[in-house]
């Protein structure tokens, strides 16, 4: 049987992708399916893939699905995502739910193509020494996606809130989605995104997110996973940050039998700060790869990752945390902990710093831990009349708020709060 | 209110507890001397219902009723209080936090409602006064960073607002100057009444000056060999143990 990668080569092909009304997009999506033909579905020889295996995955049969077809129904979200006070933006099977009017852009990709600073956006990608597979797979196959614009000095009131849904229309599919937010000059966001599907069976996500932040803009970014365990979810974040931008990013992994979260923040113009946070909360057979790759390229700025992984049952969770700091950043900060807790004997961690520094005057840390629930503390507040589930929930709140300790918005505070508070009584870790 | 039955306990195979008998009623305070090595320490583990140990016979009995099934927590529910030797330090769960979540569950295990943080905050700041802490006390995670007196002014602290029944001392003295040392006695005397009880265990008579026990065990080789009553405490201070241990 021919492998996913060159089926889906031939599917390109057979569609004609490489042929756009808009020239550059044709070469665009050329240029992109010759990286994908080169490069190959990853192996475990790759030094990026070395931790999991794509081999049951590539010989998936998963077809590329464009539009959908199917009725949008609003997904059945939990209650604390549902009643925020905030924008909700709904996008179905890849599709943007049109018929709501926002303070701020909001635009199906394609409909974006002629804006110069989308265009830009795209073409300063493909200059990236850096090529990932699946990446390039997500520019080959640009079409579906969502263009969110925060104007020149605008403020928005209160969170935007992204729903990605997908029902068993996506079975056995391959979406590919591919979205660019832009914050203008001194504007400020707060966004969360949301993934869930209604369908257990087996899909393929391949998403690709570039955002980009101009000078002096604050942008708060929850990014929550809760898509069906049996799916594969391919999450590409890429992040480029202007002078005095900050920018938090935090990460929340509870969906997919497998998935790869690439967080790429570009540190790209003095006094930069970058927090890019993270918690993969994995059970049963579930492999969560974490792979940051955070780049500084001008002087005065400074990164702190932290990643956290809760493991249970046979799961197994993964953290590469690259840091490269170019000749020109000087007075770089850049800080790396990766902390895990095993609950189960079955459950395993890899964890991997790489530190690349070509500037003199520059601070770097890294460090990871891997550990267990202390046996001794969960007994102190057993004696204390504690009950097992609640002492357990309190040591597991202890490990896991220090992740969302850089959020400000209160709204994104509660809302990771009630995450992690889900994920506990649904996984039933005491058992 | 606690009956220690020919208890037998080992740990990895290793026999530690070797037919202890011991009563302890309502209103009384025991003190357990002994030895290192004696077993006093597991005593007191093995009473807050730690699972490290094998128990391969006797009975311990507590209000009427055998608690060896019952978990940590339900002993603690039912009124059992240890305070730990080395408490344990857990950064991220605040002190405040955890004393109202410990307070709420042993009084909802009693039929009464949950105090609200405002109310629980009042009862917590009494206690605090008591025993000569600072109200920022609350503010910090539990038993991080404390000094030795600080953790042990902390577990009598728990004692004073959780209000148990049967209260177990796992050398709470160590590593306590003379003035801690009296504010904590203090801490434990004004928790003395008809109804409650107390076990101290202990190296040194110094501690039972200040909380006067109304009657002293000798633990040798997992066994009780002596009882009387305070005095042998003087007196084991002034000979030491090896008069016993043949």
């Amino acid at each position: 049987m021919e492998k996913l990668d060159t089926r889906l080569i031939k599917n390109f092909e057979e569609r004609n992708l490489s042929k756009h009304s808009l020239g550059w997009i044709s070469d665009y999506r050329s240029t992109a399916i010759n990286l994908v033909k080169e490069m190959g579905m990853p192996k475990l020889s790759d030094e990026d893939w070395r931790f999991t295996s794509l081999k049951d995955f590539s010989l998936k049969d998963f077809s590329p699905i464009f539009s959908s077809k199917s009725n949008f129904k609003k997904p059945s979200l939990p209650d604390y995502i549902d009643k925020i006070d905030g924008y909700f933006i709904y996008i179905h099977n890849g599709n943007l739910v049109s018929g709501t009017e926002y303070p701020f852009i909001v635009e199906p990709l394609e409909a974006s193509f002629e804006y110069p600073e989308v265009k830009k956006v795209l073409l300063d990608d493909t200059l990236s020494k850096n090529k990932d597979f699946f990446y390039e797979l997500g520019s080959a196959f640009i079409e579906n996606g969502l263009y969110l614009k925060i104007n020149k000095s605008q403020k928005i009131d209160k969170p935007i809130i992204i729903i990605n849904s997908f029902d068993s229309e996506l079975d056995n599919k391959f979406l590919n989605t591919r979205n660019i937010f832009f914050f203008g000059e001194s504007s400020s966001a707060e966004i969360i995104e949301y993934s869930l599907s209604d369908s257990q069976n087996e899909y393929f996500l391949n998403k690709t997110t570039t955002v980009n932040i101009e000078s002096n803009s604050n942008v708060e970014h929850l990014l929550v996973e809760a898509g069906n365990k049996n799916s594969y979810i391919f999450s590409n974040l890429k992040i480029i940050q202007s002078r005095d931008s900050n920018f938090t990013t935090n990460s929340i992994l509870t969906g997919g039998l497998l998935i790869r979260n690439n967080v790429h923040p570009m540190l790209n113009g003095e006094g930069a700060n970058s927090n890019i946070l993270g918690l993969y909360l994995s059970t049963e057979e579930q492999l969560m790869d974490n792979y940051m790759f955070v780049e500084h390229l001008k002087a005065n700025c400074e990164s702190r990752q932290l990643y956290k992984g809760l493991l249970n049952d046979s799961s197994k969770g993964v953290f590469h945390g690259r840091i490269l700091v170019h000749e020109e950043a000087q007075q770089t900060n850049a800080y790396q902990t990766n902390r895990n807790l095993l609950l189960s004997d079955d459950a395993q961690v890899d964890t991997k710093p790489q530190l690349e520094i070509y500037a003199d005057d520059v601070k770097c840390s890294h460090g990871a831990t891997i550990g267990q629930i202390d046996k001794e503390a969960l007994l102190y507040l057993r004696a204390r009349g504690i009950s097992k589930d609640k002492a357990m929930l309190m040591l597991i709140k202890a490990f896991t708020d220090e992740v969302c300790e850089p959020i400000k918005n209160q709204t994104l505070l509660d809302a990771f709060h009630n995450i992690v508070n889900n994920w506990f009584e649904k996984s039933k870790l005491t058992n | 209110m606690l009956e220690i039955i020919n208890l037998h306990a080992e740990v990895e195979g290793q026999k530690i507890l070797q037919g202890l008998n011991l009563k302890i009623d309502k209103g009384e305070v025991h003190s357990i001397m002994g030895p290192n090595g004696s077993g006093k320490s597991t005593l007191a583990s093995i009473l807050a219902g730690k699972e490290d140990y094998d128990i391969t016979d006797g009975d311990i009995v507590y209000k009427g009723e055998s608690i060896l099934e019952l978990s940590p927590d339900e002993r603690a529910q039912e009124g059992i209080f240890l305070a730990f030797q080395y408490p344990i330090e857990i950064p991220g769960v605040s002190n405040g936090y955890f004393l109202r979540e410990a307070y709420n569950c042993i009084n909802e295990a009693r039929g009464n409602k949950p105090l609200k943080p405002v109310q629980f905050g009042k009862l917590a700041k009494e206690k605090i006064k008591m025993l000569k802490m600072d109200d920022s006390f609350l503010q910090r995670s539990l038993n991080e960073g404390f000094s030795g007196g600080e953790k042990k002014r902390n577990e009598i602290l728990q004692m004073a607002i959780l209000e148990p029944l049967l209260s177990i001392l796992d050398e709470t003295d160590s590593g306590l100057d003379i003035d801690a040392l009296q504010i904590v006695a203090n801490g434990v005397n004004s928790l003395r009444s008809k109804e409650t009880s107390f076990l101290v265990i202990t190296h040194y008579q110094r501690l039972l000056d200040y909380i006067v026990p109304d009657f002293v065990h000798v633990l040798v080789e997992g066994r009780i060999v002596k009882s009387g009553n305070k005095d042998l405490a003087l007196e084991l201070e002034s000979k030491g143990y090896s008069w016993l241990e043949d």
